[in-house]
């Protein structure tokens, strides 16, 4: 250690650490911010330029919260990320479990295979679920037709071909089984990276107490990757209830027919650049912000309850 | 420790300067020394510029042209963005017609009307509607038309020869068209459309009074409720009920299949759809199809380009633009160029005295089918913008939707439209 | 113990079949990679490899700058992921060891960009890289992406789960430095997390196409997402080149998992608490 380097003191030392983050966040993460703030409270069509915004008070939150659409694509949004959410964790958390002990060599493939998801492009993932999904031609329902045609258990499976995209009902069940898919794997590179930290040597201890795989899995594993599903689920919370890539290519950008498939997030889109409403677009967006934020934070407590010794603060 | 923090973020500076360095050798041009013009536009009237640019060169040689191409929806986006900052603007500003409405309203573009671009002398020479649809309510003109969408029929000859169906059943009414189609799906088992929208489409735009628009009058009065609204319903009811429609969206691998493969008996689109069932959505249907103006004259157009000038660059810039835009839009030679090369319908008018428009087509079965086209051009009405337009096409959608899948009264379904209409009108 | 066995084969059949779901769609956009538009446009669509793939290839290099494209998207995914992992890393540390004033507000209102939707800051972000004159420079696309929320909510989270304060408390009474703390204490235990965040740094950021779009003017300057588009066309798309120039920007994404999954998940941090 050279001796002349000037030391940081301690108690300066977490905004030495914050600086570059912070000033970056200033400049690029915080004025979009109050920009849309401001533009929630104006009347504005952004082709005429910036001096043509004119105030409005409150109306465009009033606006918001007596509009049909509005609160139909919240419930949709809320509906598709419990639907896809709920269903990621479950099914990460045992399989990154799974993966950690069972595959040694393979562990790497094993993680990327339902990894590959996350990075297959948007374009290919349109055109592969509309191919697969297709009504006469899909590969589903011809699937689902061979399932109808087999004795006995044949009765189950839908006699007629279904219509899975333009039929409001069946929309929204492709759409969460898309993010599902898409976003499972990301979910267990998370917990399989919180896995790594766990020693060994706590999991042979209980074996010597006499402790099954299931009761280790119960009273070490999940406690100790609290952390993480915390971080997870959050994750999942946020990009759920704004949700917006999958279901706007999945509909061509238009939400589906009776805006079933219409996240909160494509609505705000919409209203923004395709009804060239940005006050009200801004509008939304902070009041969905407030929901969210209401939601997280819920969520932080319901984690926090019985806190991890190892938690700063 | 801290130095080697240093090392990298020297590192990091080098590597910024590094491509840099390394594409201003690779490019450096020569130093171009007159002006230069920037185009924004998307594919294919990118092409259409560039094309232009030798041709452009004979007469301003010393004028460059640049093109910036992006997607479409991307282009318009980042139009949008300029324009609301006045910052980055192009000299010449392509726009589809879907937004000029909006951009006109905006009131950031050039009013080609002024003294000092003239467009009064020269409106005559283009197609009526397009020239309207360029005109805002107080008579600016935003924009000048580049190329149109004469909305046609494209039909089966031999879906119909099998069934039994003429030409002229199929276009003398609506009612005959649907009955046609009756007759079709009987005989054959082809779908008479694609979709009942389409039919809808066109329905609700015949009957609009002048100044009207689609959806909402000049007071922003909602107008879902009037008849031409409550016929296409009706039709599209009738459409459905007989099942007659393929329902499958545009662009899908459904529809595409559909030519394919002969389950679809007729579309209405552009004519330019024609090109592209040759080139790649049909060509093993070469000769089967033949082109005919809409049902009960439903004149409509489908799609179409403008050029215009914003407001926000500096007075030579404007000039200049013109300059190129009247080279583009008024020189018979480049509209004709843009109608060979990339099926652009030309949208001055005395190019439609060419022998181009005589000639055979051969997908079409030697059909002189830009006679019709041209014919189609000449009727088309222009219809208002209204800035809500595009929400109230989506929820007239949803009800027809409704009345045709669950069943619902189509009064019913009107009146729900013109409630949510109406409180959105004035926005 | 039989029924373990068995349950043990039932799971491997479960995952295998799960892996299969998961790379169907993967598999059929390299499938259609090498396929032209009207074969790819038929139903059913083609299951196994075609003979359009350099055809596809002419039709991207004819429209767009492809490789140059392929170029400035590693340029700024590599520049954008160094960042982010220093200055989230760092931050994190701060955040998740540290008591200081405004920390909770501090830390919820960068939370808080997380929730509004990114293309809403479309127009400012415009006007804010138009008075720096970073138009159509690459660096107005990794510079604002290192402080990036998701980054720093990751690293806060696995630094206070994972690392004890007591180590770093020793560390201090034995006189090590702040920056010393985190660079030989902090930064080893990271592994996983910076593997983590690195890999899914370089994808957002290879994936991005608002950024570049924002930014961004000449067809030279664009990264791969925002170049791919301009093979679309309402009526026109080049399908068979879309799904070529697609699949070959996936492969980088895939090498880099490759390499990155061995740092993840590399064996075990034993000892970390000694």
């Amino acid at each position: 250690m050279k001796s002349t380097r000037l030391r940081i003191p301690m108690r300066a030392a977490p905004y030495v650490f914050l600086l570059p983050f912070l000033g970056l966040f200033f400049i690029f993460g915080l004025f979009p911010m109050l920009f849309s703030l401001f533009l929630s409270f104006q009347s504005w069509e952004p082709t005429a330029g910036l001096g043509s915004m004119q105030y409005v008070g409150w109306s465009n939150f009033t606006f918001a919260m007596s509009d049909e659409w509005f609160w139909k694509s919240f419930k949709n949004t809320l509906w598709l990320t419990l639907a896809s959410g709920i269903p990621q964790h479950l099914l990460a958390i045992p399989l990154a479990c799974f993966i950690h002990t069972a595959f040694v060599r393979l562990r790497n493939l094993a993680v990327g295979v339902y990894f590959v998801p996350y990075i297959t492009s948007t374009v290919a993932i349109a055109i592969m679920f509309g191919s697969l999904f297709s009504t006469d031609y899909g590969l589903i329902n011809q699937g689902l037709q061979q399932l109808a045609k087999l004795p006995l258990i044949g009765a189950i499976f839908p006699q007629q071909n279904i219509d899975w995209i333009n039929n409001p009902d069946h929309l929204k069940p492709v759409i969460a089984m898309i993010v599902f898919w898409r976003y499972v794997g990301f979910n267990i590179v998370l917990y399989l990276a919180a896995l790594q930290t766990i020693p060994e040597d706590i999991y042979e201890a209980a074996t010597m107490d006499g402790a099954s795989r299931l009761q280790q899995f119960f009273h070490i594993t999940l406690p100790s990757l609290r952390p993480m599903i915390y971080f997870g689920v959050t994750l999942t919370l946020i990009g759920g209830l704004q949700l917006f890539e999958e279901p706007f290519i999945l509909t061509n950008g238009n939400g589906g027919s009776d805006q079933a498939g219409m996240t909160s997030a494509i609505y705000l889109y919409r209203m923004a650049f395709d009804f060239n409403d940005f006050g009200a677009a801004s509008a939304m967006s902070w009041i969905l912000f407030v929901i969210i934020a209401a939601l997280t934070y819920l969520t932080n407590r319901a984690f926090r309850e019985r806190s991890n010794v190892k938690e700063a603060d | 420790m801290q130095g080697t923090i240093q090392w990298r973020r020297a590192l990091c500076r080098v590597a910024q300067q590094l491509p840099c360095i390394l594409l201003a050798a690779l490019l450096s041009p020569a130093a171009h020394a007159g002006p230069t013009l920037t185009v924004a536009a998307f594919p294919a009237v990118d092409e259409i510029v560039r094309a232009a640019m030798p041709e452009w060169k004979k007469i301003h040689p010393d004028v460059e042209i640049k093109v910036v191409s992006r997607q479409i929806v991307d282009h318009h986006s980042a139009m949008t963005t300029a324009l609301s900052t006045s910052s980055h603007l192009p000299d010449v500003m392509t726009l589809e017609v879907g937004y000029l409405g909006r951009f006109a309203q905006g009131g950031g573009l050039e009013d080609l009307g002024a003294p000092q671009y003239g467009m009064h002398n020269y409106q005559a020479l283009y197609v009526p509607y397009a020239i309207a649809q360029a005109t805002s309510k107080n008579g600016a003109i935003s924009a000048a038309p580049s190329d149109i969408g004469p909305g046609t029929l494209l039909y089966r000859t031999d879906l119909l020869a099998r069934s039994g169906v003429t030409e002229a059943e199929l276009n003398a009414s609506w009612d005959s068209f649907v009955d046609a189609g009756i007759k079709i799906k009987q005989a054959t088992g082809a779908y008479l459309v694609s979709h009942v929208q389409d039919i809808k489409e066109i329905v609700i735009r015949t009957g609009v009074r002048p100044g009207e628009g689609l959806y909402f009058d000049a007071q922003s009065h909602v107008l879902v409720k009037s008849p031409r609204f409550v016929r296409a319903f009706q039709l599209a009811k009738k459409v459905r009920q007989y099942k007659l429609d393929a329902r499958s969206t545009q662009w899908s691998t459904e529809w595409s299949e559909s030519f394919k493969r002969g389950t679809l008996a007729t579309q209405m689109s552009g004519a330019w759809l024609a090109g592209h069932l040759e080139n790649w959505l049909a060509p093993n249907t070469a000769g089967l199809w033949r082109a005919t103006q809409l049902p009960e004259h439903g004149w409509a157009g489908f799609g179409g380009t403008f050029f215009a000038i914003p407001k926000g660059i500096p007075a030579q810039q404007k000039q200049l633009a013109w300059e190129l835009i009247k080279f583009l839009t008024q020189n018979p030679k480049m509209q004709l160029a843009a109608f060979k090369d990339q099926n652009a319908f030309p949208a001055l008018l005395s190019t439609y005295n060419d022998p181009f428009f005589d000639q055979p087509i051969a997908f079409l079965g030697g059909q002189q089918a830009r006679l019709i086209w041209r014919e189609a051009a000449g009727h088309i009405q222009a219809v208002a913008v209204h800035k809500q337009d595009k929400f109230a096409e989506e929820v007239v959608n949803t009800e027809l939707d409704k009345v045709l899948d669950q069943g619902k009264d189509i009064n019913a379904a009107l009146d729900d439209a013109y409630r949510l209409l109406e409180k959105r009108a004035l926005r | 113990m039989k029924t373990n066995q068995i349950t043990r084969y039932l799971v491997y059949v479960l995952v295998a079949a799960g892996a299969v779901v998961m790379l169907t769609p993967f598999y059929f956009m390299f499938v259609f990679a090498t396929h032209s538009r009207t074969d790819i446009f038929s139903l059913p669509p083609p299951l196994f490899f075609g003979k359009d793939f350099l055809l596809n290839l002419k039709i991207i290099e004819d429209h767009i700058p492809f490789w140059r494209n392929l170029g400035w998207s590693l340029y700024v995914a590599l520049l954008s992921t160094l960042l982010t992992l220093i200055f989230c890393s760092m931050g994190g540390y701060a955040f998740a060891m540290f008591r200081f004033r405004g920390k909770n507000l501090l830390f919820s209102l960068v939370m808080g960009t997380m929730l509004l939707p990114s293309f809403m800051n479309m127009i400012p972000t415009f006007m804010i890289m138009d008075a720096l004159g970073w138009i159509d420079q690459p660096r107005a696309l990794y510079i604002p992406g290192a402080a990036s929320a998701f980054g720093i909510f990751l690293m806060r989270q696995f630094i206070s789960s994972s690392i004890p304060k007591d180590l770093i408390e020793a560390a201090r009474m034995d006189g090590c430095s702040e920056t010393g703390i985190y660079w030989r204490i902090v930064l080893p235990l990271l592994k996983p997390a910076m593997g983590t965040l690195g890999l899914i740094t370089f994808i957002a950021s290879w994936n991005n196409f608002i950024g570049p779009l924002i930014v961004m003017r000449s067809a030279e300057m664009a990264t791969l997402p925002l170049a791919l588009r301009n093979l679309q066309s309402p009526v026109n798309t080049e399908w068979g080149a879309l799904m070529t120039g697609s699949a070959i920007a996936t492969i980088p994404l895939l090498i880099l998992f490759l390499i990155s999954s061995r740092q993840l998940i590399s064996g075990l941090t034993t000892g970390a608490v000694k």
